[in-house]
């Protein structure tokens, strides 16, 4: 260890970097991404052309709906390294908000979606303000607590249709192309969550995060409005939340509150996060497509059971193992990181 | 000279202990004063409690005149005082360079969500870094530098937001001889161009020749205040430092 070492006070010959500017970003990075992007664009217009079309959307509806999500929790759990298990109350906030206006007056989820995450935004900063008072497993456990606040509330109050929910309809348009404009809403939803998320790291409100995850004292002392700072990261990482809670209810056809308001939702966002890369802009990304695909594979071979859930299980054990930082944060410490995922 | 950081009857306790009793002093303004007292003494709770990292029980903090007891330490910073730590607290994971620019984030739309690092503010960066020795590592992750140039970093980064006193903890301690030459050619500079120190150190002789004048705490309590030389052969100090004979 370097505290071990007599002081030198000179170079360390194996320390020293060039004092320049490390390489700006590559080009090449952009161009795989792009054609990545025009490929999803391209998707749903490709029903002629493949016979499991329907399986084929859907599948990636849902993969980018968790894209969105592990993207989103990542700002306040990757950067600040604040816990929450408590991200599904902004999924269910945002179903909530676009569903009740469908079901009484037949207003289009796809207008209220931006309200679905703006009421997530909202929330966001009146939990903050309440649970930020506490760090490490006490911030935990007080996310999960406003969890189940939110499912109790939500299971007693009729309007909202109580523990049944609200069933809603489907989307007017042609059976044939009826995944079409969910998966384009997601599509969104994911890129919006991958650009805020890329914003935040690269600007001082995301170095200020990260210094607060490191020594939040010392961010403080050094000059970082360390609460204010949270604040936002809670509420910043619960807008695409929101947003995607609105679009998963309307192609449901449902909301009911065990529906969002779990567990097991919050703590997937987390799994897909840490095995990704926590505090890294490609991890939550990578991570959510590793988790979704193995989830569908194991669907497909072993059936509705609950063998996902052990081999998600196995996958995170197996990925930390050799992957202590996620797999892009040790990719990338290793500089084996391919230029087109180095987002940071 | 005027009092630029006064302290008024400051009570701390911990649990049973009462780590900090009534204690009073001022820092006049372009001075270098020393805070000094045995181990326990309560010499770096009362940096914790002047720049609020930890609350007082009763007590005021006064900064140029106006009542700053109970600001956030971020806001503090902001109004000019700048503190380092006696174990440095550098931010491994983030480059020097980062360690440097990360005090500047601001509460503002345009401040927050800019570019992480502006033009100038690593040009100012980069000057801080060169005065103390250590510009060469600017893009290196803090954890590679060794103990007593993550001393100069803390140090250099402390006078980043362009303080009007520093505080600073055991500056000295596991630094060694050339670096801590260093460290105190720089010191007396900054000073000479107006900027107050307020030091908590356990080297005697550096404190005996940089101070202009030394705050003697024991057992929470402020002993003496005085120049070096009354310290010195002040017979209490002696009895504080080794018990009564």
């Amino acid at each position: 260890m370097i505290e071990d070492r007599a002081d030198a006070g000179g170079l360390e010959p194996e320390v020293v970097e060039a004092v320049a500017a490390p390489k700006g970003p590559g080009r090449s990075r952009w161009g795989v991404v792009a054609v990545l992007l025009v490929g999803l664009l391209l998707l749903p217009l490709s029903r002629p052309f493949i016979d499991s079309y329907n399986y084929t959307v859907l599948l990636a509806t849902n993969g980018l709906m968790w894209i969105a999500l592990a993207s989103s929790w990542n700002i306040l759990g990757g950067y600040s390294g604040y816990i929450s298990l408590g991200h599904a109350v902004f999924l269910g906030v945002g179903g909530y908000v676009a569903a009740v206006p469908l079901f009484y007056y037949g207003v289009s989820p796809f207008l209220t979606a931006l309200a679905g995450g703006l009421a997530a935004v909202a929330l966001g900063l009146v939990a903050g303000l309440i649970t930020l008072r506490t760090r490490g497993p006490a911030f935990i456990i007080s996310t999960i607590a406003l969890l189940f606040m939110f499912l109790l509330i939500f299971e007693n109050i009729d309007y909202l249709g109580g523990t049944a929910g609200l069933p809603l309809p489907v989307v007017p348009i042609s059976r044939d192309w009826l995944k079409a404009p969910f998966f384009y809403a997601m599509l969104i939803a994911a890129v919006g969550s991958i650009v805020l998320s890329y914003q935040v790291a690269h600007s001082k409100f995301g170095l200020g995060l990260r210094a607060i995850a490191e020594d939040e004292t010392k961010a403080e002392v050094a000059g970082v409005p360390t609460r204010f700072y949270k604040i936002i990261a809670f509420a910043l990482s619960a807008f695409w939340v929101g947003v995607a809670g609105a679009m998963w209810g309307y192609s449901l056809a449902f909301v009911r509150p065990t529906l969002f308001f779990t567990v097991a939702i919050s703590a997937q966002m987390v799994l897909m996060a840490i095995i990704g890369g926590r505090g890294t802009v490609a991890g939550p990304v990578i991570g959510a497509v590793l988790i979704v695909a193995v989830n569908e594979f194991s669907l497909t071979q072993f059936g509705s059971s609950e063998i996902n859930i052990l081999i998600s299980g196995v996958l995170l054990v197996t990925v930390l193992l050799f992957f202590p930082l996620g797999i892009v944060g040790t990719l990338r410490e290793k500089r084996l990181l391919p230029a087109f995922l180095d987002w940071d | 000279m005027a009092v630029t950081l006064e302290v008024s009857d400051l009570n701390k306790s911990f649990g049973g202990i009462h780590a900090v009793k009534d204690c009073s002093f001022g820092v006049e303004d372009g001075s270098i004063t020393s805070l000094i007292g045995p181990n326990g003494a309560g010499k770096t709770t009362v940096f914790n409690l002047i720049n609020h990292v930890i609350r007082p029980d009763s007590g005021t903090v006064r900064f140029e005149g106006r009542d700053v007891t109970g600001k956030m330490p971020h806001r503090l910073t902001r109004l000019g005082i700048g503190r380092t730590f006696q174990v440095t607290r550098t931010l491994g994971d983030m480059t020097v360079l980062e360690n440097m620019v990360v005090g500047s984030s601001g509460t503002g739309v345009r401040s927050m969500f800019g570019s992480r690092m502006l033009d100038h503010e690593v040009e100012r960066a980069m000057e801080l870094l060169e005065f103390v020795g250590i510009a060469e590592y600017a893009y290196t992750n803090a954890e590679a530098l060794s103990y007593g140039q993550r001393k100069l970093l803390e140090f250099s980064a402390v006078l980043m937001s362009g303080p009007q006193i520093v505080l600073l903890d055991e500056p000295a301690g596991g630094v060694n001889p050339s670096l801590l030459t260093r460290m105190v050619a720089r010191i007396r500079e900054l000073n000479a161009n107006g900027l107050t120190f307020f030091i908590v150190e356990h080297n005697m002789d550096l404190v005996m020749d940089i101070s202009d004048s030394v705050i003697v705490m024991a057992h929470g309590e402020v002993l003496l205040h005085g120049s070096p030389d009354d310290v010195q052969s002040d017979r209490r100090v002696l009895d504080a430092y080794l018990g009564k004979v």
